[in-house]
């Protein structure tokens, strides 16, 4: 699956997650599992609102690493993607993922 | 110590246990549970006020004992809420001992403290926490470790008290085979295991250490909510508390580098 660029995105709400040193842990309570972002990884998760389209994510990780429009929103969409197929981002347009409890 | 563990059938009897600063009552109709229970769990026995009630059954029964924390172990159930559980189906003392390890990592939550697979050694009045999953080393510190120095050789139990952390014996074994000390000592810090030819330290940074912590904290919830505040916890710990790694091969010369 690859994301759209005029998509919107939402955190799963089953998840739990906190940000440490400019990184990210992120837990699935469902599954045990724990996932990782770097920094980059987590200035795109800490913008990711539910309102900023994957151009306007791509956006500002150009302001803020000053990288071309184009290389920032390849590089927003191959990580929506991932978080995605991980199931730790929800269309907004989608259910979210229930909660195992 | 609260123990009438040798009655007959339909008599309830109860027995009281501290385990990191939390009262906890043992009730059930089961003298032979019980007695088990007051053997294992030996030297973590005390009477506090209001201590959390646990009504322990062989059997499972409907019991409306509340449903913030549900778990099970192999046929074993937990049921609890903020101050009273029920645990059923508990066939051996074994079980008994999973799920008050299953309730204790959940109960901890309010009072800033977790549950790590960790042997804890205490060193000039202060506790150095060496963690990892199995195999890591764990039972090889303690047995490397001076006499009567070795608070818990499996898991240890920490908790923030006024601003500082703290870690408490359990009652829960390891290889060791002998039951923890029911004390706490300041923590002087958190060592990642990892065996090597060579003893060295490497510092971790916070962020090091909470992604090393997670791995082996015991935790059981479904819950996104008691998640969220692990997470607080174990951050709040990765913080504050110093983190290292220790390649260490087996002799007691680590001690050495952890001096250094």
């Amino acid at each position: 699956m690859m994301v759209a660029a005029n998509g919107i995105w939402q955190k799963n709400p089953a998840l739990a997650w906190r940000e440490i040193e400019n990184e990210t842990v992120i837990i699935s309570p469902a599954e045990s599992v724990m996932h990782e972002l770097n920094d980059t990884g987590s200035l795109l998760w800490r913008s990711i609102d539910g309102r900023r389209s994957a151009e306007d994510l791509a956006a500002l990780l150009a302001e803020q690493y000053e990288v071309s429009a184009r290389v920032a929103l390849a590089d927003t969409l191959e990580l929506l993607d991932e978080l995605s197929r991980r199931r730790l981002l929800i269309t907004i347009e989608s259910a979210p993922v229930e909660d195992a409890a | 110590m609260q123990t009438y563990a040798v009655l007959g059938s339909g008599v309830t009897s109860h027995l009281d246990l501290v385990v990191g600063g939390l009262p906890l009552r043992l009730c059930s109709e089961d003298s032979e549970l019980l007695s088990a229970a007051t053997r294992r769990y030996d030297g973590f026995n005390a009477t506090e006020r209001t201590p959390f009630s646990i009504q322990v059954d062989r059997y499972h029964s409907p019991q409306g004992c509340g449903n913030e924390f549900l778990c099970e172990f192999e046929g074993a159930r937990v049921a609890a809420d903020a101050s009273s559980a029920h645990f059923s189906g508990v066939q051996h003392e074994y079980a008994l001992d999973s799920l008050l390890r299953m309730l204790l990592s959940w109960a901890l939550l309010p009072d800033v403290g977790f549950l790590l697979h960790a042997a804890t050694v205490l060193r000039n009045g202060k506790a150095y926490v060496f963690f990892g999953r199995s195999g890591a080393g764990k039972s090889t510190v303690a047995t490397l470790s001076p006499l009567g120095s070795v608070l818990t050789d499996e898991i240890s139990l920490l908790k923030r008290i006024d601003g500082q952390w703290h870690a408490f014996g359990t009652p829960f074994w390891g290889e060791f085979r002998a039951a923890g000390t029911n004390r706490s000592t300041p923590v002087a810090g958190m060592y990642r295991l990892s065996q090597s030819p060579d003893d060295r330290i490497e510092p971790l940074r916070p962020a090091e250490l909470l992604k090393a912590l997670l791995p082996c904290v015991l935790f059981f919830s479904a819950r996104t909510a008691d998640h969220e505040r692990l997470l607080e916890i174990l951050t709040l710990a990765s913080r504050e508390v110093a983190g290292y790694i220790l390649q260490f091969r087996k002799a007691q010369t680590f001690w050495e580098v952890i001096s250094s």
